[in-house]
């Protein structure tokens, strides 16, 4: 395959941190890490957390550090969850890899290449529990000259023998002035122009994911050239403007179904994506002080089933219609059905 | 019928070769005489009544094969089939179903009027042959009904012949290698029916015209037609049967033996129902015969029993009629093997010359369990309909036996019904081999027409239940399909949810009258509406001068529409329904003439008993 | 004979006739040399394949214009042949999965990966990608999703995935993420008003103001169907004016017809001559989801506001059925008992102790 041309190029890809100690926001995890690393010895890992908070570049930035990109192939297998990794994957190529002796530990090139191999396991927690039982003996059988690394967003979902196996990390969302100073410096180096509002809109609408506020300024620089407004970068995450959500509960208190209706109109009109509604109307209610907790509660459950629904396949303007003549009922106070029907 | 003569003489030829032909010779007169035997045997006792020469070929030719050939177990059988064929009714051995064979009209079990029917029509056709009367008379029923016994006994009342033509024995591998190593052609059943059709049509009946020449009348006794498989087969087979009956000069009788449908979708009912459709098209009288009541299986089973002295209780005899589902020879079987005892049996099958058993201790029947011969007993099987029809009538009780159950677990007044005069639900869908999707879309399609007026909230009880049944039958979809067991569990609690959800949703159910129970209308939107799809799909490459295709429903809903309005003559406009409809209804049309028989059956006999 | 919409359908970036700031940033990103995959979405009729094939001429030229149809057989695992059309043209592809139903994970990969290991066959071609168009992606299945994403992952250098949707809440999150989402709003009615009217005037046709803005309305925002409606009123009358009748499809005049029935009499006979009226509209592919969305509709202003929330809930409830169900007419027709036995209950006024 021809080399990806540099624009092309992903920037999550072009600005991920080389150097465990340029992870953000991630101090105690770098500390610790870092002292691994001189030590070169390092226990089988697992890094837990929200997605976008650099996981994965933690492990990447570990593997070079310790081989060097001319080792780096033989040493470290990378699997995600694009890849195959039934249990038959575990059974074969992992072992396989594993089971490979490798040399003595001598320095090469300024890196310490300890004598052990890596294998990263990305998304871990998507493993089937057949993969993660048959890895577990693996790991026991190879220890002597394989490290694992597991990176997952869900703990409860790693088997406890594997996790008790590990040394657990784990990574919290970044805060919004880490995530702000991550964007300045890449829009700096692509030569954008983002005022103020924009970047509070991004780290907003990204919620603590860096990757996704990366992706989502990559796409609107594509879309919209170098000069970035916060309407541009919502319209590129496919985020729902405040106003539209605002539009419909206002409708829905008006306790005026047709109103709502229209409402619910617009919007499957405009193509908003009734799922993304789904979720911000969550959000609007949930924080909401004029609403009672019980009114919440209505509201919320309707909101789960509609969700479910949609999954299902089900039909966007009926479900959402379903959702908003639910929450008209809810904030006016109206018996959730019809008294005939108990 | 040449055919066998064929196989004889070859069999004969093939012991002077070497051992490696006879040793195929006997491993395939093997399983000819067993297949005699899994004809249980009235076909044997006809044989004797065949025409001189090959009743004498055939006999002899299983005489030499038997001897040496037959397993013990079947010796016993076998003896009966000699028995039958060789010496009629003298020996007191052999299956009471060809020792009590009717030899007058009298002594058949079948309908009064049926059997007037029949005789009539023989009577008229062996008066005038010449008259522009078809010849050829369709017999339908299930089996052990007396079709065959009928013709027989009518025909030697008129001092009529029979000659029979029955499916030959299904050739076997083995014989088929020997006869492709020896140079003898195969030829299937179907092309020597088509020769035995042909001669019938050219010459008349050669056998019985070179030895008897004209001094009785002849009929002909066509039973069981060839299997066929496929299409062309099937074509084949109709086109000569067309042939026959457009053509023929003897009297002629086809029996037509309808298995029970449980799926409509069974291809060989289809068929068969197909078949019976084009002879009458083709000009062929048809009699349908019925299951013989209780009463009259009653009477040849006492009669029976009269003769062989065995003492069996009324209620047993009653037992044996009800389980035999209006099969007659079922029910004679029954009560041969009910006479017998365990060790005696044993003793039978090692000694040739055990008397019956019921003669030598006619007081053990009598101690037997009662229910003892429900294990031999036919499948109590409802045809589907009779079960529909219980779902559907939904009869209960007049008064509420459980007004003391009440007390202990109050129910809400709504949720009461009176108990139900009928056995469990799954019981029945269990004997009428219910399948949850057709049980379903049969209640669909005709529980409306079971409610009451005004009984919306019944309509909708009975709606949504069918819509959960739906909704089981459609989880996992195909993703069970490793997991058997679950998937049957999935299926048995969908046809639960259907037919219970029925008989509860209907509460105010109408007062039992007749309703005709119509065939799920569904079954054919759905082919429609695919064959629509299919039409539409292809349509939207070539009708449209358009750089890319749209989504099919922008096709069907806002295209074409727009072209009926525009006056394209694009079919899909909804008057045009009409003329699909009636399409479907000629590529269904014996779909829904076997409905149509269906409901003509169980409107004869059954009504009352709903 | 070229329907209007088609005959007028604009071929360029420059000639769509709304959303231009959108038809720019679409025009910026062909020329950018940096095509990303697109996911676009929108309502039916809001002008996304137009813009898509807009968008590919910008990218190729002219040459992307000259189809031709495909027919391909695909073998399943279990050996069912499958066959399938593209429209095809040097340059691009484009396919319908959901066509062969659940089997669209066989022809999402075994065609995709075709497509990428063969190069651009014209050397001389702008672009050295080749563009795939899937419609109907939120009908893709979870399966073929997946398929979906490997793919993109795996043969981005060769390949450019443009997806069309109504909606993204199908759509698997790692495709979302990996496409550039591109919303198309329907147009708004006075947008429609002005393209009846621009085509109006290319066919010479009467301009009737009022006329044009009834159909807008009738048309629910989509512009497709506003110009078949156009279209079809013109052809109809000789002189159009402000009272022309706009006919309805004629699925939508039975629905109609269906909603009367039901409002005017609650039995279980009436639901036997809606089924007659159902089926009919079965049996020309029309889908349940729109009976059931067209016929809640219809209802819906016949009802009392009371009524109205519980008539909506159900009506969700059972196309959420319809969805997960087979038979399609079990669940309408429940929906039908449903709406007659809540709105009885409700005239009668009578506390019924049903559920």
């Amino acid at each position: 395959m021809a080399p990806l041309l540099q624009s092309s190029q992903p920037w999550v890809e072009k600005y991920r941190p080389k150097q465990v100690k340029d992870v953000a926001h991630q101090d105690e995890v770098v500390r610790v890490l870092t002292n691994t690393l001189e030590t070169t010895n390092c226990p089988h890992m697992l890094f837990y957390g929200p997605p976008g908070t650099g996981k994965t570049t933690t492990a990447l930035a570990i593997a070079h550090q310790l081989f060097g990109p001319e080792l780096y192939k033989s040493r470290v297998l990378e699997l995600n969850a694009s890849d195959d990794r039934g249990i038959n994957v575990v059974r074969t190529k992992i072992k396989d890899f594993a089971a490979v002796a490798v040399g003595s530990s001598h320095r090469q090139g300024g890196y310490p290449c300890p004598p052990y191999k890596i294998i990263i396991l990305d998304e871990a927690d998507s493993m089937t529990e057949d993969a993660q039982n048959a890895l577990r003996r693996t790991m026991e059988t190879y220890s002597k000259v394989t490290r694992f690394f597991f990176i997952c967003n869900y703990i409860s979902r790693i088997i406890e023998p594997l996790a008790s196996r590990c040394a657990k990390f784990r990574f919290k969302p970044l805060s919004e002035d880490i995530m702000s100073s991550r964007i300045l410096h890449i829009s700096k180096e692509e030569g954008l122009n983002l005022d103020v509002e924009a970047l509070s809109a991004l780290s907003s609408i990204s919620q603590g994911d860096l990757r996704r506020a990366i992706t989502y300024l990559q796409s609107a620089a594509r879309l919209f050239g170098s000069s970035i407004s916060s309407k541009d970068l919502i319209s590129v995450s496919g985020v729902i403007p405040q106003e539209v959500v605002e539009k419909l509960l206002i409708a829905c208190k008006s306790g005026n179904f047709d109103l709502a209706n229209k409402e619910v109109n617009n919007i499957v009109a405009e193509g908003y994506p009734v799922s993304q509604m789904l979720s911000q109307i969550l959000e609007v209610i949930v924080e909401a002080d004029d609403i009672s907790d019980e009114q919440k509660a209505r509201i919320c459950k309707k909101l789960a089933e509609a969700d479910k629904c949609l999954i299902d396949g089900a039909d966007e303007y009926l479900q959402l219609l379903d959702v908003a003549s639910n929450m008209m009922r809810a904030l006016c106070n109206m018996p959730q059905e019809f008294p005939y029907e108990s | 019928m040449r055919k066998r003569n064929d196989l004889v003489v070859l069999s004969s030829d093939g012991e002077d070769d070497d051992c490696s032909v006879s040793s195929s010779n006997r491993s395939y007169s093997k399983p000819k005489s067993r297949s005699l035997i899994a004809r249980s045997n009235p076909r044997g006792a006809k044989k004797a009544r065949l025409s001189g020469s090959r009743s004498h070929l055939s006999k002899e030719s299983s005489n030499a094969d038997e001897i040496r050939f037959f397993c013990k177990d079947f010796d016993e059988v076998f003896n009966g089939f000699k028995v039958s064929a060789g010496f009629g009714g003298s020996n007191t051995k052999g299956l009471w179903v060809d020792k009590y064979k009717p030899h007058s009209l009298e002594e058949l079990a079948v309908h009064k009027k049926k059997v007037e029917e029949v005789k009539v029509w023989f009577e008229e056709r062996l008066r005038s042959s010449k008259a522009e009367l078809s010849n050829v008379l369709v017999i339908t029923g299930q089996t052990g009904v007396g079709k065959s016994a009928t013709i027989h006994a009518i025909a030697s009342h008129l001092g009529a012949s029979v000659c029979e033509w029955n499916t030959p024995t299904p050739i076997i591998w083995q014989e088929h290698l020997h006869n492709s190593s020896t140079g003898i052609n195969y030829t299937s059943k179907l092309d020597e029916f088509e020769n035995f059709v042909e001669r019938i049509r050219k010459y008349g009946l050669n056998l019985s015209s070179s030895t008897e020449e004209s001094k009785s009348p002849t009929v002909l006794l066509i039973d069981d037609l060839p299997v066929m498989n496929g299409k062309v087969s099937f074509q084949r087979l109709q086109s000569c049967l067309h042939l026959l009956v457009q053509s023929t000069r003897i009297p002629t009788t086809i029996l037509l033996t309808d298995y029970i449908k449980t799926d409509s979708a069974d291809h060989s009912g289809r068929c068969l129902e197909e078949l019976q459709l084009c002879l009458e098209n083709a000009g062929a009288c048809k009699v349908a015969f019925n299951p013989i009541t209780n009463n009259s299986i009653k009477k040849t089973l006492s009669r029976i029993c009269r003769q062989e002295q065995c003492n069996t209780t009324a209620e047993q005899i009653d037992l044996i009629a009800k389980v035999s589902g209006g099969d007659i020879r079922q029910a004679i079987t029954s009560l041969q093997f009910f006479c017998l005892k365990p060790d005696s049996m044993h003793s039978l099958s090692l000694r040739d010359t055990t008397t019956t058993y019921s003669r030598e201790k006619p007081d053990e029947v009598s101690s037997m369990d009662d229910g003892f011969p429900l294990q031999f007993g036919r499948d109590e099987t409802l045809s589907l309909f009779h079960a529909l029809g219980k779902f559907l009538h939904n009869k209960r009780d007049t008064e509420n036996a459980m007004a003391l159950d009440q007390d202990e677990f109050p129910l809400q007044q709504r949720l009461l019904r009176l108990p139900l005069k009928m056995d469990a639900p799954e019981k029945i869908l269990c004997q009428a081999h219910g399948q949850a999707r057709p049980i379903a879309d049969f209640l669909h399609e005709n529980v409306l027409d079971f409610m009451s007026e005004d009984a919306i909230g019944d309509a909708w009880a009975v709606a949504s239940y069918l819509g959960d049944a739906d909704m089981l039958l459609s989880t996992f979809r195909g993703m069970l399909a490793r997991y058997n067991e679950a998937e049957n569990v999935l299926q048995s609690a969908a046809a639960s949810v259907a037919v219970r959800g029925v008989l509860f949703g209907n509460a105010h159910p109408l007062p039992s009258r007749w309703h005709a129970i119509r065939r799920p209308k569904l079954w054919q939107i759905e082919q429609s509406s695919l064959r629509n799809k299919n039409e539409m799909v292809k349509r939207r490459f070539n009708g449209y001068s358009r750089p890319s295709f749209s989504d099919f429903s922008v096709v069907t809903m806002e295209y074409t529409p727009v072209f009926k309005w525009l006056g394209q003559g694009i079919t899909g406009g909804l008057e045009t329904h009409q003329a699909l409809t009636q399409c479907n209804e000629t590529n269904d049309d014996f779909d829904k003439m076997s409905l149509d028989d269906k409901e003509s059956e169980s409107t004869d006999d059954e009504i009352e008993d709903w | 004979m070229a329907l209007l919409v088609d005959k007028h359908r604009p071929r360029t970036l420059d000639n769509l006739s709304y959303h231009s700031d959108l038809s720019a940033r679409l025009r910026a990103l062909a020329q950018s040399g940096d095509f990303p995959h697109l996911l676009v979405y929108g309502p039916s009729g809001a002008g996304k394949k137009t813009r898509i094939v807009a968008t590919l001429r910008e990218l190729y030229g002219p040459g992307v214009e000259k189809i031709k149809i495909d027919s391909r057989v695909f073998q399943t695992t279990s050996n069912r042949k499958l066959e399938f059309n593209i429209v095809a043209s040097v340059y691009h592809l484009e396919i319908t999965p959901s066509d062969v139903g659940n089997y669209d994970r066989v022809v999402v990969q075994d065609l995709l990966k075709e497509v990428a290991q063969t190069q651009q066959v014209d050397l001389g071609a702008k672009q050295r990608f080749k563009v795939v168009v899937i419609n109907e992606a939120d009908h893709l299945t979870r399966d073929a999703q997946a398929a979906l994403r490997r793919t993109m992952e795996k043969y981005s250098p060769n390949l450019r995935l443009i997806l069309l949707a109504n909606s993204t809440s199908n759509i698997i999150a790692p495709i979302r993420s990996r496409t550039l989402l591109v919303r198309v709003a329907a147009p708004s009615e006075d947008e429609i008003c002005q393209v009846l009217k621009r085509v109006g005037e290319k066919e010479h046709f009467r301009d009737v103001e009022a006329l044009n803005q009834k159909i807008a309305k009738d048309s629910g925002r989509n512009l497709r169907r506003a110009l078949l409606m156009y279209e079809a009123v013109h052809a109809q009358n000789e002189v159009v004016t402000e009272k022309s009748l706009v006919p309805p499809p004629d699925w939508e005049a039975l629905i109609a017809q269906i909603a009367d029935e039901i409002i005017e009499e609650h039995t279980p006979a009436r639901i036997l001559q809606v089924r007659a009226k159902l089926y009919d509209l079965l049996t020309h592919c029309i889908p349940a989801t729109t009976i059931l969305k067209t016929l809640t509709w219809k209802l819906i202003p016949k009802i009392d506001d009371e009524l109205k929330p519980d008539i909506i809930r159900w009506s969700a409830f059972y196309e959420h059925r319809i969805r997960l169900g087979t038979k399609v007419i079990f669940h309408l027709e429940a929906f039908v008992a449903k709406f007659m036995r809540v709105l009885e209950s409700y005239l009668n006024g009578i506390e019924l102790d049903f559920d």
